[in-house]
């Protein structure tokens, strides 16, 4: 009960209820031609993504069933062997998904959608991997520390000190990338006029130059307390928008803010944390549980099943959150025509299928549909006349 | 190919004051030899691509030019005293460079040779042995042995066991590039260095059979990261103990035991991350120093002289930098080992031995330095070593010592 009590009040929304999205004619806003190129251009992600996740699975089927032979190659003791294998797990499906990877890079340049190299692709992440690496370890590290203790109920214990890590990481996340204060004083002075509108105290905005390795359009919300800022890609502000269209990005991005869709995002985890740690508890019992480190890649191949799982749920809340922050951004700029313009602008610069089908949207779009945008854009149009 | 020094360390003070200076017609006369030697080893080169084997008389011609720059970079570096003759004659030079005879070599790899001998330059580099391109390790060790000759009139032996070292493979470099032998250079200091080091508190125990997994060494670096992180956190806390053992050392004149049992287990611990990082071992270490194939022990503490323990970091410093060279030559080897392992499952013997000497080096430096033991770090290459009282830990995969070579 309590936790549905913390579900319902998570999923409140500004977005009023019972909103009902007019039908979008979308043939007279973009050209047929680059919805078709855009349904082709989405349509293999889906794909690939089945692909790649079919992959994975089996790829952490085999380590769940022989990776314990890596122990072999540690003389480490118990929590250091649980590491060790926790990083080779992570390493196996950072080797799986390196075609992947290759493949979307190659798809992405056919559409013009990134001029990054594929050597380049292949050694620009290793020092997430290897933030991925200390992480899993610092992980593995508590779990197995609690479950040596608590051999049945470390998942209790272990579950706050992950929402705890998730808390903190979503604190330190606005510092790991470089970024510039913004240099455009209209669009600062909109800043601290949209803050005040939404009730809170203005942030900072900054710019990330991502022209490295993309060139799509893009900007972000992030942080917590004093590390609260908002990100704009430098390809957001290259003027493939108008000052309108950015604003209303700006207007969004805030609404996160005020909204606190990040602490919202950490609430929502803290739910999900608890059942999934109960999970890979029970399924690591026949293996001695998770002070065991035979256990571990087990356990892998667990929070990966989850996480496919879970997909569906998540991108639910995600868009849900997404919808609410577009209504926040209209009725703070209160200009549905620069918003509708934005989302068409976003199929033709960043080839977003403005209508996918529904499987994948229901699995992968962590974003309203652009239809489902421009909708709204039209039903705030109606209700504020 | 094999280096041996019958020499009994004295050095004249005024020779070793003046070295390079004396040193300046060896330089000018092996230049223009240089020039010879290049063209020769050109012609030698399509020589053994043809018939497999090298001319005699360019065989000759080259053996003595590769004994006469190995002579002038001992003289030049102090690994020996005599001013060398301008022929290349090992019998009459206390540092004499055994060269294979005329043999048959392969004419695949003679024909790459310019390509294979590229990870070899590397290390070169660092070891920096070489009569025209001396530096690197050899240098500094050089640079140290001057002050320590011209003040005490000797030369110190683990500098010049050093130097032997370096200058060793440096002349194998050469041989090799030469086409005098299609052997590739190894860095096993066992193969140059036959003379064990004096017994020291810090020792070194090696129990590896060479064998590695692929998998771990191809993200080898990330594996280590976990135990990166914990050694920086211990660092901190050991120079916070070191301090603390510096003022107690001087008050009492020991260590007291909870300090010394902290920073020994520091030392080992930073000596297997180590090893694990660079490939001379390859099971992924414990956090706490717990046994591994690649061991450091410490003696328990001794009585420590109060005006050298003021003085231990400045006392320090010409370890220190003998210490950071070998980190380099830590990171080639890793770099190198690296390939080779991917390639072979199998880290090369020299390069698992040269590393585990530096090792050894540092591990020793550190004890040093955090008082730990009042002995100097001996910079012999050394890969392990005889304890007090018990023979020296077998290393199986190690070819036996020969107690009567003379180095």
């Amino acid at each position: 009960m309590l936790w549905v009590g913390a579900a319902y009040a998570l999923w409140g929304t500004r977005v009023p209820r019972g909103l009902d999205l007019p039908s979008i004619d979308l043939s007279g806003k973009i050209d047929q031609d680059v919805v078709a190129r855009s349904e082709r251009y989405e349509s293999f992600f889906g794909f690939e993504f089945i692909a790649s996740q079919l992959v994975l699975l089996a790829v952490l089927l085999a380590y769940a069933r022989w990776g314990i032979r890596f122990a072999r190659e540690s003389a480490a003791g118990r929590i250091g062997t649980g590491m060790l294998l926790g990083m080779i797990g992570l390493a196996l499906v950072w080797l799986s998904q390196v075609p992947f990877r290759l493949v979307e890079v190659w798809w992405d340049r056919r559409y013009d959608q990134t001029d990054s190299g594929y050597v380049e692709t292949l050694f620009a992440n290793w020092f997430q991997l290897g933030a991925e690496f200390l992480f899993i370890c610092f992980a593995l590290m508590v779990v197995m520390a609690i479950a040596g203790r608590f051999p049945r109920r470390w998942w209790l214990a272990a579950a706050p000190v992950f929402v705890a890590l998730g808390a903190l990481f979503s604190f330190i996340y606005p510092y790991l990338s470089t970024t510039e204060p913004l240099r455009r004083p209209e669009l600062q002075a909109a800043a601290r006029d949209y803050a005040k509108e939404q009730g809170m105290e203005p942030v900072p905005i900054v710019v990330e130059d991502v022209t490295d390795f993309t060139s799509a359009p893009n900007a972000y919300a992030a942080g917590l307390g004093p590390s609260k800022r908002v990100t704009f890609w430098n390809t957001m502000l290259d003027g493939r928008f108008g000052d309108d269209e950015v604003k209303v990005v700006l207007a969004h991005e805030l609404g996160h803010l005020s909204r606190h869709h990040i602490q919202e995002g950490i609430g929502w985890y803290a739910l999900f944390a608890w059942p999934g740690a109960w999970v890979i508890a029970l399924a690591t019992r026949r293996r001695g549980g998770m002070a065991n480190p035979a256990a571990v890649p087990l356990s892998l191949l667990v929070v990966v099943g989850l996480n496919l799982l879970s997909l569906p749920v998540y991108n639910a809340i995600s868009r849900h959150m997404e919808q609410e922050a577009d209504w926040v951004a209209l009725e703070t700029t209160r200009d549905p025509d620069a918003a509708a313009g934005l989302f068409t602008n976003f199929t033709v610069e960043s080839l977003d299928d403005p209508d996918p089908p529904a499987w994948s949207h229901v699995l992968f779009d962590s974003h309203p549909s652009v239809e489902e945008r421009i909708g709204m854009a039209e039903a705030w149009r109606g209700r504020s006349r | 190919m094999r280096i041996t020094v019958d020499d009994d360390l004295r050095r004249s003070r005024l020779t070793v004051f003046f070295r390079l200076l004396l040193a300046i017609p060896h330089l000018v006369w092996l230049a223009a030899w240089t020039v010879l030697a290049l063209v020769a080893a050109v012609l030698n080169w399509f020589a053994v691509l043809v018939t497999t084997r090298s001319p005699r008389p360019l065989h000759r011609f080259l053996t003595a030019y590769v004994r006469y720059s190995t002579h002038v970079a001992a003289f030049v570096g102090l690994a020996a005293n005599p001013f060398p003759g301008f022929v290349g004659d090992d019998a009459r030079y206390p540092v004499r460079l055994d060269l294979p005879e005329r043999e048959p070599q392969r004419r695949v790899l003679t024909f790459f040779k310019l390509a294979l001998v590229i990870p070899s330059l590397l290390l070169a580099g660092i070891f920096g042995g070489d009569a025209f391109s001396y530096g690197g390790i050899a240098g500094v060790a050089s640079f140290l042995a001057w002050f320590a000759a011209l003040a005490t009139g000797r030369m110190p032996g683990g500098l010049r066991n050093l130097l032997v070292w370096c200058i060793g493979y440096s002349a194998q470099l050469s041989a090799y590039l030469f086409s005098l032998t299609d052997r590739y250079p190894t860095s096993d200091p066992n193969q140059s260095v036959r003379e064990p080091p004096p017994e020291h508190p810090v020792r070194l125990q090696l129990d590896d059979d060479g064998r590695r997994s692929r998998l771990t060494v191809f993200f080898r670096v990330l594996l280590a990261i976990p135990h990166l992180v914990w050694l920086s956190f211990w660092g901190y806390a050991i120079w916070l103990a070191a301090f603390i053992g510096w003022i107690a050392a001087l008050a009492i004149g020991r260590l007291p035991d909870p300090l010394h049992r902290f920073s020994a287990a520091y030392v080992s611990y930073q000596g297997q991350v180590y090893a694990y990082l660079f490939l001379i071992a390859n099971p992924f270490p414990g956090f706490v120093a717990e046994p591994y194939p690649l061991f450091v022990t410490i003696d328990p503490p001794v009585r420590q002289s109060r005006l050298l323990t003021f003085f231990r970091l400045l006392l320090a410093l010409p370890a220190l930098l003998i210490a950071t060279l070998l980190t380099y030559v830590l990171i080639v080897i890793s770099f190198l080992g690296w390939f080779a392992s991917l390639a072979t499952g199998r880290m090369p013997l020299g390069l698992r031995n040269a590393g585990a000497a530096a090792i050894r080096y540092l591990s020793q430096t550190y004890a040093y330095v955090l008082l730990l033991t009042p002995r100097y770090p001996h910079s012999t290459p050394a890969v392990a070593e005889p304890v007090a009282g018990e023979p020296a830990r077998a290393e199986p995969h190690l070819p036996p010592a020969e107690p009567e070579a003379a180095v």
